[in-house]
């Protein structure tokens, strides 16, 4: 490795300096007519360029030979100017509205032309992220790019999103693609303190501290051929994020100023019945909590719970409205720029302060953005960036079961007054409200049991490049990604079931250093022939560490102190990984219409055996531009481009999965997370690992094909794109279970295969684009299969996700994931549940898979319209197929609280949808009757199954829905405030359509970081929001 | 501008480290150890056995064999609640992670020679008591061929009996293995073992003890076993309350029993008034005028010990156990000198072998009454000498009555005896059908009370040798 770089830092020297000449001149914007800076100039075929500075001019040396300059912006078209003899060349660019020659970021940062693409790239621009902001950058995606799944897990404020490019590939939970910030791949890894099913607090991954207000595009390298060159990390797509850089504008430095204020309250909420009031078997009981099963309301008088007042029986509509408040957030970013040929920078504050819809749940970050870039010299150029992030949050929902802190709306008792639980605390610290033995006060719940992040992140990167002649150019990239993820999780003493107070104390420590070297050198040999190679070595090292304690049983209720406790129990984790790469591209143009690409990538990684930890990969893509080759002059298709590519990732695995080792053991389980804590008595606990190591364990290998094309018709006015991909993922790295009884529970293996095929279609039509009128609607289609093509022998399915009751999410050859639980005992022709004659209530059958927990498509509609300064615009996101299994809506059927559980109450209760066994294996339709609707209710799900509330999860959302209106400068008749917008914007606006009844279908129990989709269980109630935005810029 | 350059790459290489070898090189995990030690293992085996067997098979399955009135997530019903998670939890528990670890350290202590007898004997009969617990849960299990995954990855499953007889060689050789001993230089292992600290003699009345339990499961099916059980019986066996097998819980926070951890985890720390497990009809008509009423019991509202319907909860007017039972520092019985008096006094009722069945079924009961009266470390309540004497003294004389009626006064006696004891209650029931409590739970699937759990769906998934499910209904080998 030593030697490459060696090699690169001696070339440096090989090359004298031919004689130069300098070019200049200024770049304007054939709109109206202003200069443009942060235009790239670049002599073709070489790597000797420049940028516009704030005045829009430019300088640039070049060598006596003859040339062209090639004038790219991003969001206007390119241009080329031969030189000839001249030394001052002024251009004038064209908005870009046809795409034709876009300039994108691909893989390592290098910019590319669109058009010389030989697979698909799905990019938004920062103006699409800031319509309507989001905490969390993956939601303002939703809907807008192909090729992806993005769920957000619930309305938890900093709460986790789920992307998913192009479906899941691997069986081992490697699914989340890879962010890349400025170059630098940053940690998106979600860490969860407590179980994801008990008690679960969904804390955003790494990637949520994108700030929108930095982020200048976004692009999705979706196949393997556009992320071949980020190597073994990549196979699951790569988010390239490139941040804002400084510009002037009219020649002076500007200053932005963004504010929004946000409004959400609650999305969905269940249809509640209001007849009944809170008890059993008719009976009143106040202190109630999830049994709606009372007497019908008539007019009664009762004793109230909470006040103990003699009131009048009745149900509070609205109650969950005295728990959930209406979420507020304040978004100000203020942001200072300037740039001229010499340098630029950015610094750029932003301020997010969220109250959440949960009583005291607060999320405050403060970003804090610098970046900029110096031109040393014709040859030399350098640029840093630094981001940090402090993120503080208290009061985080919890979600799951078996955990005190859960509450969900299956709590709102009907006739329950909550205003009544105010206050939750007496000035002894005992606790009011709820009178329930088991159950606690919301409010306290709330307000009394911490659970609090405080998450300190810091990116940084540096970059330089050097360019000793025209031809060649060596970058050199550092980044650094620091995250110290320290959370508070606390029970105070009193609260019911920790009723002698604990509290966890996590503190998590995130490490990525990445050194990229790149050499590029451009060649034109003449003949429209050009060639572009590049070489690169790169050195990523990442490491986690994290210390939990565990403390029990406080004497103090408010000190969270080890020794305010009578047992702690401490626990460590430690991680570290190494992988160096070695790659290189070479790109042969011809006449620009078509492009052959060729990648190859050696990594050599920590976490395979010394035999296998090097591998190799290569990529071949191709890109022609058809109408040009064809030299077609149609309007109808006036631009064509097929592109074709195969490519192959490598991939290796988690570190430490090959040696054989005693476990330090910090706790034996139990049932319920009933557990014994080690030192048990004074004893230390030891246990050996449970996994068979692997003898040869190989690298995965992930093979893409891809083929596409871009069309775009009348000059432009409706362009389609459309991928057909098909992948397999072979050698997966897995922990395969073997037969228990062997004395193992697993082996790690490669085996399996994932196949996935699929078809992304994006149509974007400007339906009217007249002078002071503009209809611009996007309608994108995602299709994908990814099917499990094999498992190891012998096994029948292998486990990615498990709720509690058997609901399972399981890989099983020829299918998509599937959702997996116990099931009805049922007819096998109808499906219709088999009665139990003796009771009148349905009973459990085998385990089965019930379907696939993907979706079958997915679709989003994009539209926009703008007149004069108004720009109405609007996304609606439509999810097809899969299946979710929802506990809410489970609980809220036994809690008797949802408006289906009040059909038929007193009377006759007959399960029709039953059948009732011939015993000559005919059925016939069920007539016995069950004791009541509350036993039929509370027994949907005997043994555990669960077919009853499996739901199909599609969904139509109006996601999104934004109207902004930009000042005109007449109007603002100043110098000194040169533009203002101001809008509203909506997200989560209506629920248009759904299968799953009460709960919102997106919602997620195991958040960003697992792959079980498809199982929802007390998540938080996501949350619909209206926003105001001040956009100001002097 | 050269030297710029010159000083960033040169500080870049610096980052990156001289050799690639070394830095791939680091794949060990600096946290985990490659060997570990008898007296660290041991106590997770020993720990993790019991705190599992107790929250699956005790807590939640106390009421199949009716020691209790109701539980959370009973499988009593039979179904699918008698597999899924309590299956895999249980089986995962045995086969993935007990055995194998005692497996290692057996085989670590063969190597070792003679000085680690003792150690081997230890791991040796611990498996002997999961694999008994095994096959007593799921009937048939891998024996012969389990924990042998290079010979064996998809082990084959033996027939109950075979397992039982394989049982008693297990423990045949490891009291073999204690005789061999030698006299000097054994292996301390006094902080490993949690049940005995190191005590051999009572480590081999253990495993004499538990071969007759096993004994006595084939001889409900084979009577030529009398002749083992004989011999069994010459040898030393558990005979004193001060050598019961049992784990003591400290009871401090994070190692109290999980029967008190249910109840603070989920209710208000106290089963008293958090009113989770009562005793059931069968547990309270047997107690009626038994001073172990009070001992184990609180008074309801309704007076008279009041209990509450099988798979009702009591509620603040039934009895309900009390803080002396559901306590933290409660042990975790294995084995108690009554049992053995009692199948004494079964044997000789069944005329198999000579002497005073009243003598024995009195002493037995006045073994269990010391035991859990007085003995039982950290009671809250005791019963003095006298009250034992006293309801001793009261009960029948048995030698009259027939055989059936002996046998009767016997097993109500035994299940007494086994309380809370969750799998030797169960396989009491089942193999002696006393009391009688054979018939299906209310609102059950099935037609009498479980007999078995389904098989783990884990091990399923993975090994083709699993048989089918059989009914929950269906009884066990050794069941008449």
């Amino acid at each position: 490795m030593r030697k490459i770089l060696l090699l690169i830092f001696c070339c440096s020297f090989l090359f004298a300096n031919a004689q130069e000449r300098t070019i200049s001149g200024r770049v304007t914007s054939a709109e109206d007519g202003s200069t443009l800076p942060g235009v790239n100039v670049l002599l073709k075929g070489t790597a000797v360029g420049t940028v516009t500075d704030s005045n829009g001019e430019y300088r640039l040396s070049v060598s006596e030979t003859t040339g062209t300059l090639v004038f790219s912006f991003i969001g206007f078209q390119s241009l080329e100017v031969a030189i000839n003899e001249r030394s001052t060349i002024d251009a004038v660019l064209g908005a870009d509205v046809t795409q034709l020659s876009e300039v994108v970021v691909t893989a390592l940062g290098v910019e590319k032309q669109s058009r010389e693409l030989g697979y698909g790239i799905s990019g938004i621009k920062s103006e699409d992220l800031t319509v309507s902001r989001e905490a969390n950058i993956l939601n303002a995606l939703q809907g807008k790019v192909t090729g992806v799944t993005i769920t957000q897990s619930s309305g938890n404020l900093g709460g986790s999103t789920k992307i998913i490019v192009r479906g899941v590939s691997s069986l081992s939970g490697r699914n989340n693609p890879l962010w890349v910030v400025d170059g630098m791949p940053i940690n998106d890894a979600q860490d969860n303190t407590t179980s994801r099913i008990t008690g679960n607090r969904d804390f955003a991954g790494g990637s949520a501290v994108i700030n929108p207000d930095d982020v200048e595009s976004i692009n999705v390298l979706k196949g393997a051929a556009a992320t071949a060159l980020y190597g073994s990390r990549a196979a699951a797509g790569v988010i390239v994020v490139t941040t804002k850089k400084g510009k002037s504008k009219q020649g002076r430095a500007t200053v932005t100023v963004n504010s929004s204020v946000r409004f959400d309250n609650l999305f969905r909420i269940p249809e509640y019945q209001n007849e009944y009031a809170g008890g059993a078997n008719f009976k009143y009981d106040s202190t109630a909590t999830a049994a709606n099963w009372g007497p019908r309301i008539v007019g009664q008088e009762v004793t109230e719970l909470g006040t103990g007042d003699r009131v009048a029986l009745q149900v509070y509509k609205d109650n969950y409205k005295d728990f959930y408040r209406t979420d507020r957030t304040l978004i100000n970013n203020i942001a200072f720029s300037d740039g001229n040929d010499k340098g630029d920078y950015r610094l750029s504050i932003t301020s997010l302060n969220q109250l959440g819809i949960l009583p005291n749940a607060e999320l405050d970050r403060l970003t804090t953005s610098f970046n900029a870039g110096m031109k040393h010299s014709d040859k030399l150029k350098s640029r840093f960036g630094i981001q940090y992030i402090s993120t503080q949050s208290q009061g985080t929902g919890v979600a799951g079961a078996n955990d005190p802190n859960v509450f969900g709306l299956v709590g709102f008792v009907r006739s329950t007054n909550f205003k009544n639980f105010k206050p939750w605390i007496d000035e002894n610290g005992n606790q009011l409200g709820f009178a329930g033995a088991l159950d606690n006060n919301p409010f306290w719940i709330q307000h009394e049991n911490k659970n609090e992040r405080n998450d300190e992140r810091f990116l940084g990167n540096f970059e330089t490049t050097y360019s000793p002649i025209q031809e060649l150019n060596f970058t050199a990239r550092i980044g650094y990604d620091f995250d110290q993820d320290n959370r508070l999780i606390t029970n105070r003493v009193g609260t019911r079931s920790r009723a002698t107070g604990d509290f966890t104390i996590d503190k998590i420590n995130r490490k990525q250093l990445n050194v990229d070297l790149i050499a590029t050198y451009f060649k034109d040999f003449g003949s429209n022939l050009n060639l572009k190679v590049l070489g690169g070595f790169n050195y990523n090292k990442r490491g986690l560490s994290a210390e939990t304690l565990f403390s029990q049983s406080l004497s103090i209720p408010e000190l969270f102190n080890p020794s305010n406790a009578l047992s702690n129990v401490p626990t460590r984790a430690f991680a570290e990984q190494v992988l160096f790469g070695g790659y290189g591209e070479a790109s042969l143009s011809y006449k620009e219409w078509a492009t052959l690409s060729i990648t190859g990538r050696n990594d050599w990684t920590s976490t395979l055996p010394a035999d296998n930890r090097s591998y190799f990969y290569p990529s071949a893509s191709l890109a022609v531009v058809v109408t040009d080759a064809l030299g077609m002059k149609s309007k109808v298709l006036n631009y064509g481009k097929l592109r074709a590519s195969l490519a192959q990732v490598g991939n290796d695995t988690n570190p430490y999965q090959l040696d054989f080792n005693f476990i330090p053991v910090a706790v034996a389980t139990g049932q319920y997370s009933l557990n014994q804590n080690f030192p048990f008595n004074g004893r230390l606990g030891f246990q050996a690992q449970n996994r068979i190591p692997p003898t040869n364990l190989l690298p995965e290998r992930q093979t893409t094909f891809e083929v596409g094309a871009e069309l775009q018709f009348l000059d432009s006015r409706l362009t389609l794109d459309v991928s057909y991909f098909n992948s397999s993922n072979k050698n997966q790295i897995l922990a395969v279970p073997v037969p228990q009884s062997t004395g193992f529970a697993t082996q790690t293996l490669n085996v399996g295969e994932v196949v996935q095929e699929g078809v992304e279609i994006s149509l974007e039509a400007k339906v009217i684009n007249s002078k002071n009128f503009k209809w611009n609607s996007i309608v994108n289609f995602t299709h994908n299969e990814s099917t499990v093509k094999s498992l190891t022998e012998g096994t029948e399915r292998i486990l990615i996700a498990s709720e509690f009751n058997n609901i399972q999410v399981v890989a099983v050859p020829g299918r998509e994931f599937q959702l997996f639980t116990t099931t009805y005992l049922s007819d096998p022709v109808s499906g219709r549940p088999i009665i139990n004659p003796a009771n009148g209530l349905r009973q459990s059958g085998p385990v089965a898979t019930r379907g696939s927990v993907m979706p079958d498509f997915t679709m989003g509609f994009v539209n926009s319209f703008s007149y004069k300064g108004f720009t109405l615009s609007g996304t609606i996101d439509w999810r097809s197929g899969g299946l979710i299994h929802s506990a809410t809506v489970q609980y809220l059927w036994i809690a008797g609280d949802a408006a289906e559980t009040a059909v038929n109450r007193g009377g006759t209760f007959i399960d029709t949808y039953g059948v009732l066994a011939n015993g000559d294996g005919t059925f016939r339709e069920n007539d016995i009757p069950v004791r009541s609707a509350q036993t039929f209710w509370n027994n949907l799900a005997p043994g555990g199954a669960a077919d009853a509330t499996i739901f199909d999860a599609s969904f139509a959302k109006l996601r999104e829905l934004g109207l902004s209106y930009t000042v005109p400068q007449h109007i603002l008749g100043t110098r000194f405030v040169k533009q203002l917008q101001v809008g509203v914007e909506g997200r989560n606006i209506a629920l248009l359509y759904a299968k799953v009844p009460h709960i919102d279908p997106e919602a997620n129990l195991f958040g960003a970081g697992a792959d079980g989709f498809g199982v929802e269980r007390a998540a938080v109630p996501s949350t619909r929001s209206i926003g105001f935005n001040v956009r100001l810029t002097f | 501008m050269k030297r710029l350059l010159i000083i960033f790459i040169s500080a870049a290489s610096m980052m990156i480290p001289l050799s690639c070898a070394d830095q791939l090189d680091i794949n060990r995990n600096p946290l985990l150890a490659s060997k570990a030690d008898p007296n660290a293992v041991l106590p997770f085996a020993i720990v993790q056995y019991s705190n599992r067997t107790t929250t699956e098979i005790g807590t939640r399955m106390v009421d199949v064999y009716q020691h209790a009135s109701a539980t959370f997530n009973s499988p009593r019903a039979g179904g699918g609640a008698a597999g899924g998670f309590l299956s895999s939890n249980q089986w995962g528990m045995l086969y993935a992670i007990v055995l194998p670890n005692l497996t290692l350290v057996e085989k670590d202590a063969r190597a070792a020679g003679e000085s680690n007898n003792n150690v081997a004997a230890i791991a040796i009969t611990l498996k002997a008591l999961a694999f008994l617990d095994a096959t007593s849960l799921f009937g048939d299990i891998p024996f012969s061929q389990a924990l042998n995954a290079t010979e064996f990855p998809q082990p084959e499953y033996d027939a109950q009996e075979d397992v039982l007889r394989g049982i008693v060689a297990m423990l045949d050789e490891a009291m073999d293995l204690i005789d061999a001993m030698p006299a000097t230089g054994n292996f301390n292992v006094t902080q490993g073992d949690l049940i005995y600290g190191g005590n051999m003699t009572n480590w081999r009345a253990f495993a004499n003890s538990l071969k007759i339990r096993v004994l006595m499961l084939l001889r409900n099916k084979d009577t030529s076993v009398d002749a083992q059980i004989t011999t069994a019986l010459n040898e030393p066996y558990i005979s004193s309350n001060t050598q019961a097998a049992m784990l003591r819980y400290p009871g401090t926070t994070g190692n109290q029993n999980a029967w008190l951890q249910i109840v603070t985890a989920f209710g208000t720390g106290s089963n008293e008034t958090t009113n989770y497990f009562g005793p059931s009809p069968v547990m309270r008509d047997l107690l009626e005028g038994d001073p172990r009423l009070q001992l184990y019991c609180v008074d309801g509202t309704a007076g008279n010990y009041a209990e509450s319907e099988i798979g009702v909860f009591p509620t603040n007017a039934e009895a309900r156990y009390s803080n002396n039972l559901i306590r933290g520092n409660l042990p975790d019985i294995w084995l108690l000198p009554a049992e053995i008096t009692f199948y004494r006094a079964e044997l000789v009722a069944k005329g198999a072998f000579a002497g005073d069945a009243n003598a024995l079924y009195r002493q037995a009961v006045t073994e269990t009454l010391q035991f859990w009266g007085q003995t039982i470390p950290g009671a809250q309540q005791t019963l003095t000498t006298g009250q034992i004497t006293t309801f001793v003294t009261g009960l029948p004389d048995i030698n009259p009555l027939t055989q059936a009626q002996q046998l009767v006064a016997i097993g109500e006696q035994q299940y007494l005896a086994t309380f809370w004891c969750p799998i030797v209650s169960w396989n009491h029931v089942r193999r002696t059908k006393i009391p009688d409590i054979q018939a299906a739970a209310p609102g059950s699937t099935i037609t009498t009370m479980l007999k078995r759990l389904l098989y783990s769906p884990v091990e399923r998934a993975a090994n083709i040798n699993t048989p089918n499910d059989v009914l929950t209904d269906v009884p066990m080998w050794f069941e008449n």
